[in-house]
């Protein structure tokens, strides 16, 4: 009797369990809470598929109003772990919850899958959730803290450059970085009047050097003014060939505001 | 065509039975091999975060022997955990439902000393605002949740590798290759969730 009133419980718990992680999708970005505007969230989606497309390293934001019940990390590993973000192989998957600050305080988590841990320490996912995001995360700007975190995390994570060397250089190597995907971006989409704004992503030097949003703004131009022709570069319409099931150990870190 | 007498049939019937079941005991025998081996590499996994928390202590522990006059009693409780936890091992093969429990005791009696040490933090601000204390923080947080993890991973293998020897016809074979039920971590009193490091007062 014990043992079946205990089998039953159990079922009942991975039932609702598992209706708590939402289902699968194809996209980078899933913005569950609503935190982006719609150019934001195609922008985003298209500068992770090029992300993934050129290092094999997936980023997915999933952002959510409530966490049902779990703990912020470990919504993010499960969704990792299920989803399997990153490639098989090397378990390069990366994901980034939001949960905005509604009737409980905000909270945010970076977690990585086993082959990230070593690029992105625990303390440096703290750093960069803590100085990166939640600065912006406070002022209801969360697509500034977004992209100043993918700032720092893309170069690193692409295994490109330390941590130190993203954060603290003189060189605008995350710019230079994404700069060089957009214009990868652009090569496939089979521009036609791309390079024609250059001269608006020379500026960033000085403090940190990393200046995100012309970059970005020149990938929203490019989602705009050629979004018929950017399937091309990989096919479909999302333009993301799917999750490699990579999986995660527990690495990452967040914090809350 | 010379028509074959009853008594062959019924031997070539039983050899073919015999054959069938032979040739299924054998893969069946290979397939608990492997489930096997999963469940040790799940606990190699196991043993592993646990042992990353024991590295971090040594270092925890000097950071915060530093702060001026931190209390004895705490640090003391989380060496003396250390070293029970250090002292109970699990082999691989071994892994009864007897000796997971007492690993588990030995990890959890470290994990409320440690979160008591993180308590009594609190009360040392400038300790607490320390770069080396902050990266240790983080550190054992992420360790704390690799262990949860992992131990979830454990109990998965495990879970379906229990099913599959205890299933007939499998116990048949599982009897005779030997084939024992392992046992699980057990979420008492909230432990499967990461010991909250983070306290806000």
């Amino acid at each position: 009797m014990k043992k079946i009133a205990i089998f039953i419980l159990s079922v009942v718990i991975a039932i609702t369990t598992f209706a708590a992680i939402p289902k699968k999708t194809n996209r980078l970005v899933n913005d569950y809470a609503g935190l982006f505007t719609p150019v934001q969230l195609s922008t985003l989606e298209q500068y992770l598929v090029a992300f993934a497309d050129t290092t094999s390293t997936q980023i997915l934001i999933v952002t959510t109003p409530d966490l049902d019940g779990y703990s912020i990390s470990d919504y993010a590993f499960k969704i990792g772990e299920e989803w399997g973000v990153g490639q098989a192989e090397h378990d390069n998957g990366l994901v980034i919850v939001i949960k905005p600050k509604n009737d409980t305080k905000g909270q945010a988590f970076i977690a990585t899958g086993y082959g990230l841990e070593g690029a992105l320490p625990d303390a440096v996912c703290k750093e960069i959730v803590d100085l990166e995001m939640i600065p912006y995360f406070r002022d209801n700007n969360y697509y500034a803290g977004v992209v100043a975190a993918l700032n720092i995390i893309m170069p690193v994570a692409a295994g490109e450059y330390s941590y130190n060397e993203a954060r603290y250089s003189d060189l605008p190597i995350a710019t230079i970085i994404i700069v060089a995907m957009v214009v990868f971006a652009l090569v496939l989409s089979v521009s036609k009047k791309g390079g024609s704004d250059n001269n608006n992503f020379g500026g960033g030097r000085g403090n940190g050097g990393i200046d995100p949003f012309t970059a970005l703004w020149l990938g929203s131009m490019v989602g705009r003014n050629h979004s018929g022709s950017f399937g091309n570069f990989s096919g479909g319409s999302g333009g993301f060939g799917g999750f490699g099931g990579g999986s995660f150990g527990g690495g990452g870190a967040g914090g809350s505001w | 065509m010379k028509k074959l007498s009853t008594g062959w049939i019924v031997l070539i019937a039983v050899a073919a039975i015999v054959f069938i079941g032979v040739v299924w005991g054998v893969s069946t025998n290979n397939r608990m091999i492997t489930a096997e081996e999963g469940v040790s590499s799940a606990w190699a996994q196991v043993e592993n975060v646990y042992q990353r928390r024991m590295d971090l202590i040594p270092n925890l522990v000097s950071t915060v022997k530093g702060a001026a006059d931190f209390e004895k009693g705490t640090l003391e409780a989380v060496i003396d955990a250390r070293s029970k936890a250090t002292s109970v091992q699990v082999n691989a093969d071994d892994l009864t439902e007897a000796n997971i429990a007492a690993f588990q005791r030995a990890q959890d009696g470290l994990s409320s000393a440690l979160s008591r040490l993180m308590v009594t933090v609190e009360r040392y601000p400038e300790l607490k605002a320390t770069q080396n204390f902050r990266d240790l923080q983080a550190q054992l947080e992420g360790t704390e949740n690799r262990i949860a993890v992992e131990r979830n991973k454990f109990n998965e293998v495990v879970k379906a590798y229990n099913t599959m020897i205890r299933k007939f016809p499998n116990s048949i074979i599982a009897s005779m290759g030997g084939f024992e039920k392992k046992g699980y971590f057990k979420a008492a009193e909230g432990a499967d969730k990461a010991p909250e490091v983070n306290f806000e007062f």
